[in-house]
């Protein structure tokens, strides 16, 4: 067996790992201390393992070190850098979607790759994305309801910068009077 | 419940939310230790064996590996696995490593390598060579003459009648049974089954262990018993209790599964092997194979009732497997009746049963703890009488419910392993949760129209059928005379307060509910309380977390402890304020003045005054212990609709309307009852290890047993019937446990709306729905 | 767990793809997706050879039909316009109940036909559409129909060959058309107890003339039901062929049991996806069915 190198970028940074040819990519991010990918079954059923590569979700405990070569990669550690919570983040507290917390960094991942691509998303639209993420704890409802308000609250935002920008614009014209 | 309050009753964030949803290492397996072993167990493969030789010599020589073990290493001590306090009503019936196998993954040898890989390879050099012996699978075998003996080694204790198998054995009459049979107008009688759950907590069980720079022996691990694991690992391997030191990080899940001392052993004993710090996790495979689960019984119960629907005789007999050794299973089945019957008022009541030993995987605690079982015969019982009585289901519970000012005497013969107190009921909530889950569900109208409906004649492709069910339940709040537990909390500068509980949160949000119960007591705000928990060195005794008894108990504790460091704190506050200390409250994290005079000192300042003018520390601690377990009590409603093709069952919505006296974080206490409500729908329509002939699981992986998911689950609907409980902090009693009782059979009930088919076995599958079915056709 | 492996190669072209498959024989496994390769028992092979890197991820039409690279994900065949259109979208709808989004994510169509599960979900799919696969050898290049692909549960007649497209021929004109993709499992996510996919024609008048009706987890390989579809020729539609189709189609697998479902559930299943499947064929294509 020889090992090899990979190059990757994890939450941003440019990284290059010596690994062995059959590494999986959980074993590879676990041992750089990337401790929020947790290991949960390894058979790519429970999705505590998740990441972002290239902006999707997938199963790190079902990938290959060697497969990740020249992706980005997105872990928890990545979502709130400078340690500002993701409005995702903050549903999960506001609405008691954590409980044991075990599941927790796989599913916001998750939800942090539907509203990436579906800001309005369904009810069923969240499900099936947190469907292959198992939590034994929560029954589901409040981590459902979390990432539908942190949907809102993306929008929201949005608008809201929207809405001061034509306020403050408006506000202006009013002064120009 | 109490306005008043700003802290208990809000919904406020979990004390360590933060660093769960940024994913920081809390966890045991999230840190690096240089050095660190991989351990490994050989597990067996046949169910009931004994090592004629085993050679470990080739594994031994493998380059990388620092230990083998097998039976010929360690010291033989007869104990339990079951995290329970001292001593432990389980039998002793479990050895650190054996000569003799008993189940399919028992304890062969275990190794410590250098990685994973070097691990594995090790365990299949030992050479091992056999004498299998006829092996016990099902229960009813288990107790009859010349079947072979499990447990036949002479220094195992506490064990029932080991020639017959039987770990443990129960029995107990309230009245005259047989009597209240004569006198009944309706009597049914069935057997009900119930198959093995697994928790499935989604962190496997996971132990790290090392011997600190005083050779002190340290064990991480994903525990909910951190006193009662550091006392048995103490005990096992010949240790002061001293020198051992357990730590409890967060942990994944438990659900009781971790109430057991499953690694921690064998781990400790690894590291003092090699004098390295060595890691044992359990692969999802592993745990199926060699972690806990839920008993399996086969429960016959006889309930007789008058036309009324008066309840006059009510009698259950179980049999259970507790699997290869005995943890929890004296306790867990005497739940079974002492939880279960006494919900409903009768005279005369009878509980008996027999706990046996198999050569299958082990049994142990489980969330509700032998109340599934028990309610699923029971309720289904309830459910089938108020259709023969022609009486509305909701009725007949109300009609022969437990009420407020009972006494529950049969709890009182059914104690833990012993007899135990009598419970007095102070609070009830239970009228109220059957009638605000009926209103929520739509009770009536739902009756109605669904059972119209199936009568009605309609389109021949119509396969779907609708129903909708209700079943009770009730717990208990800590095991009455037994738990306990105690805090401490110390001031400092800043006014916060460090607050240091036994208890062990595994993810059920107990060091939130302990922080507000802390904040609340010292009227500061729940930021100032800095939490740590579980931990055999720096946090005082707890018994852990189990029996709903973290709330009650250890919240009872720090409630206490809170009050002595208040007293202190108004002390020293009427010194600096010049005012007596009664005419002072702390509030808004200020000690501030009753009176019009509006005298006021922040907490920072008292706590500067107090450690570098008076130089006192402000710290106290205290305990508790309750004489009374106070039950919460659940109602619980499932609408289903039933493809009578496929048999498929899918539940629409769930409500569970639960009475847990003072929800302390209310938004914690559904969740808390959500998951559980989740983990039972499993448990009725999914979820079971099925084994084949030689005692294998054949569907160790969650590819094969099946839970739900996101998108199977239902609309849920919690309603928190809030009661004020006397024997609780600020009115509590407890949640994690009871709504996990009553949704199986509220969905079966449900399902007999339907379609008219009664199931007395558990998981209900499509298969199972098809052929009853059949038989319904047939007759 | 792959600590045996000696290499993991990411050959960029077919040409070196094919070379390391000649030179490692047996020693050597494609890697696509992994899903399967990791879950999988079998840990003989010493190397990895990674073939999504050949320009294998495309779905294609043309006036002969639509040709899908080996390498493309359920994720994609879900989403693409192509695979959505195409047979009323039963690829694209098998593909999208491929497990979890994490595993559709990595999972590939060419990897879940050569893993060949008898339960594989765009295989009955892709039975009922007559797909063939194109596979290419160090020696020489084939296309094989699919219903000859399979010859036991995780067994094909791939031989040291790998597979470069799958392609789905143009369907006779004309007439109206219906299809199905059926699955049937524990839960929402969950590996088929059964599933069948169906494909209808029928005349103006209803009657149909041609039909595929292929199963999935009922047999060692993914079968076509095909005295079913014969009597479903030249015939309307009534209940009782549907009933009659689906008795026929029970007869013609042989489900086994595991901890999953029962071989008798399993067959019973059989007739009523089949029913089912045919009955939505007849609402998409508006043939009507006759009481
Ligand atoms: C949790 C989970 C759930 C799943 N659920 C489903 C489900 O519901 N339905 C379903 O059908 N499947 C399911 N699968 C199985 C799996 O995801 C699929 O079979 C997948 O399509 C396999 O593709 P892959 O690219 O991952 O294959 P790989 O694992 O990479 O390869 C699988 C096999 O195919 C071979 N192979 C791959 N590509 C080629 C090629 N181009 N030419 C020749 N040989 C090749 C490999 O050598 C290997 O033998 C599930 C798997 C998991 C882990
Ligand atoms: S650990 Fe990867 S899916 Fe469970
Ligand atoms: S919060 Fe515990 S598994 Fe999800």
């Amino acid at each position: 067996m020889v090992d090899m190198l990979i190059m990757v970028t994890i939450n941003g940074e440019a990284k290059r790992f010596s690994i062995a040819p059959g590494d999986l990519l959980l074993d590879v991010l676990r041992r750089e201390a990337y401790f929020g990918v947790k290991r949960g079954c390894e058979t790519g059923e429970c999705g505590a393992c998740t990441v972002l590569v290239n902006g999707k979700p997938i199963n790190s405990c079902l990938m290959f070190g060697a497969q990740a070569e020249g992706t980005e990669i997105l872990t928890i550690e990545g979502v709130a850098p400078d340690g500002k919570l993701d409005p995702i983040q903050t549903a999960f507290l506001d609405h008691g979607a954590v409980q044991c917390g075990f599941c927790t960094p796989g599913m916001i991942l998750s939800a942090r790759a539907l509203l990436a691509g579906r800001p309005d998303p369904t009810e069923a639209e969240v499900r099936e994305a947190l469907a292959g993420n198992f939590c034994r704890c929560t029954g589901y409802l409040k981590p459902v309801e979390a990432v539908l308000a942190a949907a809102q609250a993306n929008r929201e935002a949005g608008l809201s910068g929207a809405r001061t920008k034509s306020g403050r614009s408006r506000g202006q014209a009013r002064k120009r009077q | 419940m109490n306005s008043s309050r700003s802290v208990v009753g809000k919904n406020l964030h979990k004390v360590d939310g933060y660093k769960l949803v940024t994913g920081r290492p809390a966890f045991t397996d999230d840190i690096h230790i240089p050095g660190m072993l991989y351990g490994k167990i050989l597990p067996s493969p046949h169910a009931h064996a004994r090592i004629k030789h085993i050679d470990t010599s080739r594994a031994k020589n493998l380059p990388g590996v620092r230990a083998v073990l097998t039976y010929k290493d360690v010291p033989r001590v007869p104990h339990t696995t079951a995290g329970q306090s001292w001593p432990e009503p389980s039998p002793y019936d479990t050895y650190l490593l054996d000569s003799k196998m008993r189940l399919v993954g028992d304890r062969v040898a275990a190794v410590a390598a250098e990685s994973r890989a070097i691990a594995d390879e090790a365990l299949r050099l030992i050479e091992v060579e056999y004498e299998i012996l006829p092996s016990i699978l099902e229960i009813e075998v288990a107790m009859l003459e010349g079947a072979p003996v499990i447990h036949d080694e002479p220094d195992s204790t506490g064990i029932h009648d080991a020639r017959h198998n039987v770990a443990g054995h129960i029995l107990k009459e309230i009245g005259n049974v047989e009597e209240g049979f004569r006198e009944s107008d309706l009597v049914i009688e069935h057997e009900y089954r119930t198959q093995r759950q697994q928790h499935c907590a989604i962190e496997p069980h996971v132990t790290i262990s090392w011997l600190d720079s005083d050779d002190r022996l340290v064990i991480r691990t994903s525990t909910q018993v951190p006193y009662h694991t550091r006392r048995q690992v103490a005990m096992i391997l010949q240790l002061p209790v001293g020198r051992v030191h357990v730590i409890k990080p967060r942990i994944g899940g438990g659900f009781g599964g971790k109430q057991e001392m499953v690694l921690e052993d064998i781990c400790g004993a690894l590291a003092l092997a090699t004098r390295r710090p060595v890691k044992i996790e359990y692969t999802r495979e592993e745990e199926f194979y060699m972690a806990r689960s839920r008993h399996p019984q086969i429960l016959t119960i006889k309930m007789g009732f008058k036309r009324d629907g008066t309840l006059v005789a009510n009698k259950m007999s179980v049999l259970a497997t507790t699997g290869a050794y005995g943890s929890h299973a004296n306790t867990v089945q005497g739940n079974t009746g002492s939880k279960v019957l006494p919900i409903y008022r009768t005279p005369n009541m009878r509980f008996e049963c027999n706990v046996v030993y198999t050569n299958t995987p082990v049994a142990g605690a489980f969330r509700g703890y032998g109340c599934p079982q028990g309610y699923f015969a029971q309720e289904s019982v309830m459910d089938e009488a108020a259709h023969k009585l022609g009486i509305d289901p909701v009725e007949l519970r109300k009609k022969n419910m437990i009420r407020l000012g009972d006494i529950d005497a049969l709890s009182a013969e059914l104690g833990e392993g012993k007899k135990g107190l009598p419970r007095h009921i102070r609070s009830c909530g239970l009228p109220e949760c059957l009638d605000r889950g009926a209103a929520a569900i739509d009770w009536v109208r739902k009756r109605k129209e669904y059972s119209e409906a199936a009568l009605s004649s309609r389109r021949h492709d119509s396969h779907l059928r609708r129903g909708v069910g209700v079943a009770c339940s009730m717990q208990g709040s800590g095991i009455a005379g037994v738990d306990w537990a105690a805090a401490s909390l110390k001031l400092n500068e800043d006014g916060s307060f460090n607050l240091q509980v036994g208890a062990a949160d595994l993810g059920t949000g107990a060091d939130t509910v302990l922080a507000q119960i802390g904040a609340e007591t010292l009227g500061v705000t729940l930021d100032k309380m800095i939490v740590y928990s579980g931990d055999t060195d720096f946090t005082p005794f707890d018994v852990g977390a189990y029996a709903s008894s973290t709330t009650i108990i250890s919240g009872g504790a720090v409630k206490k402890a809170a009050e002595k460091v208040r007293a202190e704190i108004l002390r020293i506050a009427s010194k600096m304020l010049e005012t007596p200390a009664d005419n002072l409250t702390c509030r808004d994290n200020m000690v501030v003045t009753k009176c019009e005079c509006k005298k006021s000192v922040s907490m920072t300042d008292l706590a500067y005054y107090a450690m570098y003018k008076e130089k006192v520390q402000v710290m106290e601690n205290a305990s508790h212990w309750n004489t009374d377990s106070p039950p919460p009590f659940c109602a619980q409603f499932a609408e289903v609709e039933v493809d009578r093709e496929t048999g498929l069952i899918r539940v629409l919505h769930l409500v569970t309307a639960v009475d847990l006296g003072v929800a302390i974080n209310p938004m914690q206490a559904e969740g808390q009852s959500e998951g559980a409500v989740a983990q039972s729908l499993g448990y009725g329509l999914t979820e079971e290890m099925v084994l084949d002939e030689f005692g294998r699981v054949i569907n160790p992986s969650f590819l094969d047993y099946k839970m739900l998911g996101p998108k199977d689950m239902p609309k849920l609907t919690t309603i928190l019937v809030e009661t004020e409980e006397p024997l609780g902090p600020y009115g509590a009693k407890s949640i994690s446990e009871i709504p996990i009782n009553a949704p199986a059979p509220a969905v079966a009930n449900a399902v007999f709306h339907a379609i008219g088919v009664r199931f007395h076995r558990l998981p209900i599958r499509p298969e199972d729905v098809l052929l009853g079915l059949r038989e319904k056709r047939a007759c | 767990m792959f600590d045996h492996i000696e290499c993991f190669y990411r050959p960029g072209t077919l040409r070196e793809a094919l070379l390391l498959l000649r030179k490692l024989g047996k020693r050597g496994a494609i890697v696509a997706g992994a899903t399967d390769i990791v879950t999988r028992a079998d840990r003989s092979p010493r190397f990895f050879i990674d073939v999504t890197h050949l320009g294998l991820d495309f779905v294609r039409k043309n006036r002969r039909g639509c040709a899908i690279g080996a390498a493309t994900t359920m994720m994609a065949l879900e989403k693409s316009p192509i695979t959505c259109r195409l047979a009323g979208g039963i690829l694209a709808k098998a593909a999208a109940t491929c497990g979890s989004i994490q595993n559709r994510n990595m999972a590939t169509l060419g990897g879940n036909l050569a893993n060949a599960s008898p339960a594989a979900d765009t295989a009955a799919v892709l039975l009922a559409l007559d797909a063939q696969l194109v596979v290419d050898g160090s020696r020489r290049k084939r296309k094989i129909p699919l219903a000859e692909f399979y010859i036991g549960p995780h067994q094909t007649v791939l031989n040291g060959e790998l597979i470069k497209e799958i392609v789905i021929p143009a369907l006779p004109g004309g007439g109206r058309w219906g299809w199905s993709f059926q699955k049937l499992g524990r839960t929402e996510t969950d590996i088929a107890l059964v599933n069948a996919a169906a494909g209808l024609q029928a005349d103006s008048r209803g009657r149909i003339k041609w039909a595929r009706i292929a199963l999935g987890a009922v047999g060692p390989m993914p079968l076509r039901a095909r005295a079913a579809e014969k009597l479903l020729i030249g015939n309307a539609l009534s209940e009782e062929l549907l009933a009659r189709a689906g008795e026929v189609a029970m007869g013609e697998v042989s489900p086994i049991n595991d901890g999953r479902a029962s071989a008798n559930y399993r067959r019973e299943m059989s007739a009523v996806l089949v029913r089912r499947a045919l009955r939505e064929c007849a609402c998409h294509a508006g043939i009507p069915i006759l009481d």
